[in-house]
């Protein structure tokens, strides 16, 4: 658009580049603290520009947290909760939004009551649930006078206990929702005259139209799993196998025990490997979500 | 919200949902129901015989005046950051939206705060707000003890809600970019040649056309405040000074998993779901009639 | 039992060339709450365990803090899924008596032929982790105390060359270090362990009504009684005056940190952070540590071990018990555990043998080590009596997080210190009579 408004530009420029500040703060301050020696990043105020020890920092780190092994772990992990996510959210939003029954608002309400209590609080009993997941169904067998008997499904140590829990919240559904709820009804009725059923329609519409939030939410999942800590440190006891990225972090972040000398540089080295991926990730696939990424607004 | 050309083959509308719903009821509904399930006992920590004590719990969380702190720290919280953080995220989108040059660097590094882990968000705070040490302490040194979040309840409560507000703006901003790339390119323009400036056609235009977007990350911030803000709390103030950021959730985790009394957690869980999800339901009664959908 | 000597160098070198070649070896899980540096000694002293010998292989897992570790422990014992061995915190410890899910330290090392000199342990640690008849029912790991740290070159600003011996003494130290120049004579910040706990068994003075709980679980708090509400007032008035400074992670420095960079002169911690203050302290800070003052320098008592003690649980297999029992011996024993421990850590021996063998080593002679001693003297300071003998509350870390921010409220001005420190004590009540309920019919062992 060709439009002349230099002091609204000025303001937005000016705007934008606190906001970087502001938002990229922190990212310094970690890189700055992982490229300073012991001592260095231990003084009060910590130096605010690079030091020269970036590199062993990282080798340090990297060899500590085994990070060969742990960086895979991470990656199956995210990737397992990112694709499940978007798959099984867009298929019970599809459910919800296009099909008439009358339980649909119930159906919606039950999943989208699962962001309202944290894993942090129903800890213990998610855990006995991971340590054999048919236990439920077991349960509800005896109540009913069944006599069935589930063998047990142990999650514990397995990719799938930690893929799983993660797997089950609303977040996907949600956003696919309000989404779909955009969605011109022409669209679906143009369809359904083209004789499509709901499968070809969902496949062949709905989902081309649902690429930049399917793209927001791969990130945003993608982030969120890799990132998670509680509860892989609680499933994972097998850490030469099993063990997560950040898993590593409580191996090389002091803790509140006595007589641990703070050694932030290489515990902010991990983190910068620790979050390289997920930054990563982010940009790749905004790309998908963001358009006009190479030509510049005509 | 009804959709006119719905479907109405149900086997296989069950059938899209089932995997949903089987996750969510072995991952949460279950284990949730055993938790509700100590509410109303006492349950020793390592399991074994606990006893039934009907409402006992809920009286014991009712009575405590700390509790009813932790309630009003936790609703200014979560009114104060999801404002705080929609507001800076709607107004860096629609900049950046306007694509003036370099707009593409900020898209990319906008979302980087939300990827940080823990303990980096933990060393850095510390470091910014520290009020001898830090960025700050160039403000303390000018007006003596105006910003003490160790020892003054305001300044913690507004460090943390800074924290929250911070880590959120860069979600926000992903979603609410993404949903002005959505809009037809054609609209915006016409309404330029309609004459519509720069902000009016914000104003006009394209805010009305997000408000989907924007419903949907109130009620994820609002809920996020009151239910994830665990790790900020953790690792920035642990609820102090004098209660000052006990918040909600914090104080769940407290009482019950370093405290092990199981069941005055579950109790205060109860209330913290029952709370949010009736918060949430007024919000989708009373917020999203006025949501603009298709 | 007895194997060919080149299998066992067959498997070390196997083992230290990083490989897994011990398919046959009895494997058994422990779990540790120490983290950072002091995780990677735990984890290299597993290591040397599983290296030392070619029957059993200890599986080795961080928790990811000492609280982290009580509570999967609990979670992994209600889904049957615990590990053999578990490091549990001095303050988990009646959790763990009362659980039902351990094997007493003393019948499993019976019962398993584990040769412990149960009475070699210092009084101070092994009344701790005992029982009310005196039966240890933990292994004391790694232990700390209490101590004085100072700053001796501010203190020769007021022409002293030693610590103080008295609180009366301290107090008069502080204002002369004020008056001498000094910004910031004390650090101290809300932490219980050191400010009630420490402060009470070292005066002789009651936490707890029942011998400070060791007599049931029906005691009642007793500090807002005590000499304890004025020895805050005494803080609060050094606060107040400037003879004294806050300094928590908050603040932006913590005590260990302002104490090391010369910013504050003094502070009272434990003895685990000698080597975080060697390993950070300003070039030219000049410093020792001496014991805690006290309110009358005759009648002082013993001060209180800290740190954490290693459960066995139960419900596991004779083999895996067997090689539970390997562990626990080699991890405890003089030169192979306390050594290991205390050489690589801030830690201090848990037994006389290990103190006096250590000593004859010339240990506490290296400079890097020196005043380390000092807590052992500390911990032996006197006959452990019924007040200095530990502390026996249920959900004792809640205990200390309501008095913790009552303080907070009072050195803020909120409260008056007399009623924060009641308000902690009526919520403290609460808090145990809870727990006495949630045991109904449980007994103390």
């Amino acid at each position: 658009m060709i439009e002349r408004t230099p002091l609204l530009n000025l303001v937005t420029h000016l705007v934008l580049v606190s906001g970087l500040v502001l938002l990229l703060m922190p990212l310094w301050i970690v890189f700055v603290a992982a490229s300073h020696d012991f001592h260095t990043v231990n003084q009060v105020p910590m130096p605010l520009w690079p030091g020269d020890h970036l590199a062993e920092n990282l080798a340090v780190a990297w060899q500590k947290g085994n990070f060969d092994r742990v960086m895979v772990n991470s990656l199956i992990v995210a990737l397992g909760v990112t694709v499940g996510k978007i798959v099984i959210a867009a298929l019970s939003a599809f459910s919800i939004v296009y099909f008439n029954y009358r339980l649909r608002m119930l159906v919606f309400w039950v999943i989208f009551v699962t962001l309202m209590l944290p894993l942090e609080v129903r800890i213990v009993p998610t855990y006995a649930v991971a340590a054999d997941a048919l236990r439920p169904f077991q349960a509800m067998f005896d109540a009913v006078g069944l006599s069935v008997d589930l063998p047990e499904w142990n999650l514990l140590n397995t990719y799938s206990g930690l893929i799983l829990p993660l797997i089950a919240t609303a977040t996907g559904t949600f956003l696919y929702r309000q989404f779909f709820l955009t969605v011109p009804d022409e669209l679906t009725e143009a369809a359904k005259m083209d004789g499509a059923g709901p499968v070809r329609f969902f496949l062949e519409v709905l989902m081309p139209l649902s690429k930049t939030n399917m793209a927001a939410l791969a990130t945003i999942m993608f982030v969120w799993s890799w990132n998670q800590y509680l509860w892989p440190l609680l499933v994972v006891t097998d850490h030469q196998t099993f063990a997560t990225a950040t898993m590593q972090l409580q191996k090389i972040t002091p803790g509140p025990a006595f007589g641990e000398p703070p050694i932030w540089n290489v515990a902010m080295a991990a983190n910068l490997i620790v979050l390289t991926p997920p930054v990563l990730v982010t940009i790749l696939l905004q790309r998908w979500f963001v358009r006009g990424l190479i030509s510049t607004d005509k | 919200m009804e959709k006119r050309a719905t479907f109405s083959n149900l086997w296989l509308a069950a059938a899209l949902v089932a995997p949903q719903l089987l996750l969510v009821f072995v991952f949460f509904y279950w284990p949730s129901g055993e938790a509700l399930y100590w509410a109303v006992t006492l349950e020793p920590p390592f399991g074994g015989s606990n006893q039934w004590v009907g409402w006992m719990n809920f009286e014991t969380v009712f009575a405590d005046p700390k509790y009813w702190n932790s309630v009003r720290v936790s609703v200014i919280f979560a009114l104060l950051t999801t404002a705080l953080s929609l507001a800076i995220a709607v107004l860096l989108a629609l900049f950046v939206d306007r694509r003036l040059a370099g707009h593409q660097i900020y898209k990319f590094t906008y979302f980087i705060p939300y990827a940080l882990a823990a303990p980096a968000v933990g060393l850095a705070f510390r470091f910014i707000f520290a009020p001898d040490a830090g960025f700050v302490s160039a403000i303390n040194r000018v007006f003596p003890n105006l910003w003490n979040p160790a020892l003054d309840g305001t300044d913690a409560l507004a460090l943390i809600i800074m924290a929250q507000a911070w880590n959120m703006a860069g979600y926000n901003f992903v979603f609410f970019l993404a949903a002005l790339q959505s809009i037809p390119r054609t609209l915006v323009e016409a309404g330029a040649m309609d004459g519509a400036g720069v902000l009016r056609r914000m104003r006009d235009i394209q805010l009305p056309l997000i408000t989907p977007t924007l419903f949907f990350l109130v009620i994820i911030n609002i809920t996020d405040s009151f239910v994830n803000s665990f790790g900020i709390v953790d690792i920035t103030t642990n609820g102090g000074p004098a209660r000052a950021t006990d918040l909600m959730v914090y104080k769940i985790y407290s009482d019950g998993f370093q405290g092990k009394d199981y069941s005055l957690a579950a109790a205060q869980s109860i209330v913290l779901m029952v709370l949010v999800v009736s918060l949430t339901f007024l919000q989708f009664r009373f917020i999203e009639r006025r949501v603009h959908y298709s | 039992m007895t194997r060919v000597s080149f299998l066992a160098t067959a498997a070390a070198v196997a083992l230290s060339a990083g490989t897994a070649g011990a398919a046959e070896r009895i494997k058994f899980e422990y779990w540790y709450g120490l983290t950072g540096d002091l995780g990677e000694v735990m984890a290299k002293h597993c290591q040397l365990f599983n290296e030392s010998q070619d029957k059993y292989e200890a599986v080795c897992t961080g928790q990811g803090g000492y609280d982290k570790a009580e509570q999967n422990t609990i979670a992994a014992y209600r889904a049957k899924q615990h590990p053999t061995i578990v490091q549990i915190y001095d303050a988990g410890t009646v959790n763990f008596m009362l659980s039902g899910a351990i094997y007493p330290a003393k019948k499993f090392a019976e019962d398993y032929g584990l040769q412990v000199d149960w009475d070699g342990y210092f009084p101070g640690i092994k009344n701790y982790y005992a029982t009310a008849g005196g039966e240890m029912w933990s292994f004391p790991y790694n232990s700390s105390t209490a101590v004085f740290y100072w700053n001796k070159d501010a203190w020769s600003k007021i022409g002293k060359s030693e610590a103080p011996k008295t609180w009366a003494e301290f107090g008069e130290d502080l204002k002369a270090l004020k008056a001498a120049g000094v910004e910031c004579g004390f650090a101290f910040d809300f932490d219980t362990w050191q400010n009630l706990e420490q402060f009470s068994a070292t005066n002789n003075l009651p936490i707890a009504s029942l011998d400070n709980g060791y007599g049931g679980l029906g005691a009642e708090l007793v500090f807002n009684t005590t000499a304890f509400v004025d020895h805050m007032k005494d803080y609060k008035a050094w606060l107040d005056a400037g003879y004294a400074k806050i300094q928590t992670a908050q603040v932006g420095k913590n005590m260990v940190q302002a104490f090391a960079d010369k910013s504050c002169a003094s502070m009272i911690t434990s003895i685990a952070n000698h080597g975080t203050v060697k390993n950070t302290q300003a070039a030219d800070l000049n410093w020792g540590v001496a014991m805690l003052p006290v309110i009358d320098a005759a009648a002082r008592k013993n001060s209180l071990v800290g740190g954490a003690s290693l459960w066995v649980m139960e419900g596991k297999s004779k083999e895996e018990y067997e090689a539970a029992a390997a562990f626990l011996k080699y991890v405890t024993a003089s030169d192979t555990g306390e050594k290991f421990m205390v050489s690589n850590t801030g830690y201090i021996p848990v037994t006389t043998a290990g103190f006096e063998f250590l000593k004859a080593e010339g240990f506490y002679a290296d400079p890097k080590y020196a005043g380390r001693e000092i807590a052992i003297q500390s911990l032996t300071a006197s006959e452990v009596g019924p007040l200095s003998r530990g502390i026996r509350l249920g959900n004792f870390t809640s205990i200390r997080a309501q008095l913790r921010s009552e303080l907070e409220a009072a050195f803020t001005g909120q409260k008056e210190m007399q009623v924060a420190i009641d308000d902690a004590v009526k919520a403290g009540n609460d808090i145990l009579r809870r727990y006495e309920q949630t045991y109904k019919g449980a007994a103390l062992p």
